[in-house]
């Protein structure tokens, strides 16, 4: 008996242990992108807005990753001779999209609207974080239906905890 | 029992009273003038098409385990040649007072502000309860994981979830076209007009036999529809209260029918 609470206490240390190794170390917080791409340049020193690049996300369901001509609208003028801008004209030559990873994923069965958010005045740091700080793109909000939900409630948005308000 | 667990158990009994919205935000009803309808099943396909329903096959079928959220009733009278066939279109009526939602141990199934008998997918177990309480048959279930041959799969509807196994389903109003449309309302400053939202059925009904409205709208085509004289409701001595409104079909020589 004594062995099985010994085992049992291990156990459950070694679990969460594991848990906070795994959900610090090894989960995809920020993935590394086919490009070093950095918004602390971009949106940090620059001060170029949001919605500059991520044109969408006040009209659309979706924010809208950048396409390379946007990328090149600049970038044949401005910083031609550095190793990643030129990754970015191979792309551009070749005709081909840039793989991004996404970073927040949201599954299938949640519908949610960008512009219902950007247009009620929700800033986008909100969600996403101090992204003019960011070196490369990190997840810094969960995306689980509690974290959608306390602002739900904070905000009093209308019909903001009826189920098929966000579900499909 | 502690005073919190007496104040959930309060709040969930009350989820179950009928009428525990007292005031709707719109309460949506369909009316179906079965004078025009002519039983070409468009509406069904349109359904199968807008919902990402699957199809299920001929050996489900027998088993009867078809997946139509919405199908045509057929009645067949006299012999030939003098032959009547006359039909119903069957869908998920939305009950105000739905026997479904009474029996759901995890309130998957509940009535939402808008009128609307809501089936959350995320929280389903599918313990069957509100199929058999149902009493117009129309809630399904998922049997299996139903998969799309290949190419098909690239035509899923992206506003509806594509459900898994073990999960009840059923009509939905075309939930997806009525929040679309309440967003556009939104972004134009403006209340949901009538004749904004066209579920998948009454977009493709051939002789639009179908009308979908809001009923809290003195001035809709649905509220008006529904005064005619030959309004009636599926089953109305049972009183669930359903949202949807049949007229009933004329017959050549003057009387009118239910089917």
């Amino acid at each position: 008996m004594k062995k099985l609470i010994l085992y049992a206490v291990v156990g459950g240390i070694a679990f969460v242990i594991g848990y906070f190794v795994n959900d610090q170390f090894f989960s995809d917080r920020a993935p590394v992108q086919p490009i070093n791409f950095s918004h602390k340049i971009h949106a940090g020193d620059n001060q170029i807005p949001c919605q500059y690049c991520h044109i969408y996300a006040e009209r659309s369901r979706v924010s809208g990753v950048p396409n390379v001509k946007r990328c090149m609208g600049c970038h044949q003028i401005i910083k031609t001779d550095s190793p990643e801008i030129q990754k970015v004209a191979s792309y551009w030559d070749k005709k081909e999209p840039i793989p991004w990873v996404k970073v927040y994923n949201l599954p299938d069965h949640v519908y949610f609207p960008h512009k219902r958010h950007v247009r009620a005045g929700v800033d986008c740091k909100n969600c996403h974080g101090d992204v003019a700080s960011m070196a490369r793109i990190e997840k810094v909000s969960s995306l689980q239906m509690g974290w959608c939900l306390s602002c739900h409630t904070k905000r009093e948005v209308k019909n903001g905890r009826d189920c098929w308000t966000c579900h499909k | 029992m502690p005073g919190f667990l007496e104040r959930i158990a309060g709040k969930l009994k009350s989820y179950r009273e009928p009428g525990y919205y007292t005031k709707l935000d719109h309460k949506w009803t369909m009316v179906i003038d079965l004078d025009k309808c002519n039983g070409c099943e468009a509406c069904v396909v349109a359904c199968y098409a807008e919902n990402n329903l699957p199809v299920v096959g001929k050996e489900q079928c027998e088993k009867s385990r078809a997946f139509s959220w919405l199908r045509i009733e057929r009645y067949v009278e006299g012999e030939y040649p003098d032959v009547k066939v006359k039909f119903i279109p069957v869908m998920c009526q939305h009950c105000m007072k739905a026997p479904c939602e009474t029996g759901c141990p995890v309130y998957a199934t509940y009535h939402n502000q808008d009128g609307l008998n809501v089936q959350v997918y995320n929280r389903c177990v599918g313990t069957f309860t509100c199929a058999t309480y149902c009493t117009y048959d129309v809630r399904r279930f998922n049997w299996f994981t139903y998969k799309w041959p290949k190419p098909l799969e690239a035509q899923l509807n992206p506003d509806v979830s594509v459900r898994e196994m073990g999960v009840m389903e059923k009509c939905t109003f075309c939930i997806q076209r009525i929040r679309s449309a309440k967003d556009t309302a939104k972004d134009e400053a403006r209340p949901v007009k009538d004749g904004d939202i066209k579920p998948a059925c009454s977009q493709s009904c051939p002789t639009g036999a179908i009308y979908f409205g809001d009923m809290q709208d003195p001035e809709s085509v649905v509220a008006k529809l529904a005064k005619s004289p030959r309004r009636y409701r599926l089953l109305e001595e049972l009183n669930a209260d359903p949202s949807v409104i049949y007229l009933k079909r004329v017959m050549g020589d003057g009387t009118s029918s239910h089917e």
